[in-house]
């Protein structure tokens, strides 16, 4: 069966808005942060932010994923605490979750 | 550092997630071809937005009639992220205009953000975010122009596993982050807690973010106010 088409008004107005929608985003965080800048001790607050993001996400993430997707993010976190290299532990993570998850997830 | 000394600096420490966002501008390419967008429209999705998890949040939408509000809430919660990153970089972009401020703000981005903290002071920091912002826009234009051409070959494969690669890159940004940052685990800590306790008891996905958010950044305020009694305590003795 075809797909239903979407024109080209259509699709260019999503992605205008997608665009304004995360410029907006970058630009009123820091716009928010000038503002707060003057209050007593927000530094080590504003700059604890990315982490706590960061953690927002990720829990989730481990809680509700599969086995392979636990041992996956397991994989990259200590490769990542030994040696910082982005390339392998994301490697070794996709790896697990590519060849990994078909005899892992059948574990349960 | 001089700003352009330091935007080829960002450029030249951000191999890693060059080749990491690579990976994923290929598979974004890929799945912009299966939900019927043409070339010009997925490249120009990737050069306005630059998002990568929320231009596959789109697609997850993206069917005839195109649900824009939808579209528009699931892209403004995923980029939610970036107002906590403006943020943290409040104390870091001085110096500049506001102009350029709010013209090289579109670059702002997560590992470079993260990596920034690991920089020397003399670094310029949005000199070095933009640099790596430039150095990532390349590779996700590339990488989706090549997901495009290759689609037809890879359109019959479950790539279903790959939804979890998202997670897999923000854990690798945390560590880098957890290594870098100066501050104190508890916020972050209490922001996973929270996080864990708000997800068993069923709330939304924003909720989850604001309250692990707005946890982590009370403990934080703590810890600074904390610290400064003491260096009064200390400059009293």
């Amino acid at each position: 069966m075809l797909m239903p088409m979407i024109d080209t008004p259509t699709t260019l107005t999503a992605i205008a808005m997608m665009a304004g929608i995360v410029y907006l985003t970058r630009l009123t965080g820091y716009f928010v942060g000038l503002r707060l800048r003057h209050i007593r001790g927000i530094q080590p607050v504003l700059e604890a932010l990315p982490g706590c993001a960061f953690m927002a996400i990720l829990v989730p993430a481990a809680r509700q994923g599969s086995i392979s997707e636990v041992i996956a993010m397991a994989c990259v976190i200590l490769i990542m605490w030994r040696s910082s290299n982005v390339v392998i532990s994301t490697g070794v993570g996709m790896a697990v979750l590519l060849f990994g998850a078909p005899w892992l997830d059948s574990l349960l | 550092m001089s700003t352009s000394k330091s935007a080829l600096h960002g450029i030249r420490t951000s191999a890693d997630y060059f080749i990491s966002t690579f990976l994923f501008g290929v598979m974004f390419g890929i799945t912009a071809a299966s939900a019927g967008l043409e070339n010009w429209q997925a490249l120009l999705m990737s050069a306005t937005s630059f998002t990568a998890s929320g231009q596959f949040a789109a697609l997850e939408f993206w069917a005839a009639p195109l649900p824009l509000g939808t579209i528009a809430l699931s892209v403004a919660l995923i980029s939610s992220r970036n107002l906590l990153l403006g943020m943290a970089m409040t104390h870091h972009f001085d110096g500049h205009s506001l102009g350029r401020r709010i013209v090289w703000l579109a670059l702002l981005n997560d590992p470079g953000v993260v990596n920034s903290f690991r920089m020397d002071a003399e670094v310029d920091r949005l000199g070095y975010v933009t640099g790596y912002g430039l150095s990532m826009m390349t590779s996700w234009l590339l990488s989706t122009f090549i997901g495009l051409q290759v689609a037809q070959v890879f359109a019959g494969l479950d790539l279903g596993a790959i939804d979890f690669a998202g997670p897999l890159v923000i854990a690798t940004m945390m560590m880098l982050f957890y290594k870098g940052s100066k501050s104190k685990p508890a916020p972050w800590i209490l922001s996973g807690v929270v996080a864990l306790i708000l997800f068993e008891i069923g709330a939304a996905n924003y909720l989850i973010l604001l309250g692990s958010v707005l946890s982590g950044m009370i403990v934080a305020l703590l810890q600074a106010r904390q610290g400064e009694a003491s260096v009064d305590v200390d400059a009293d003795d």
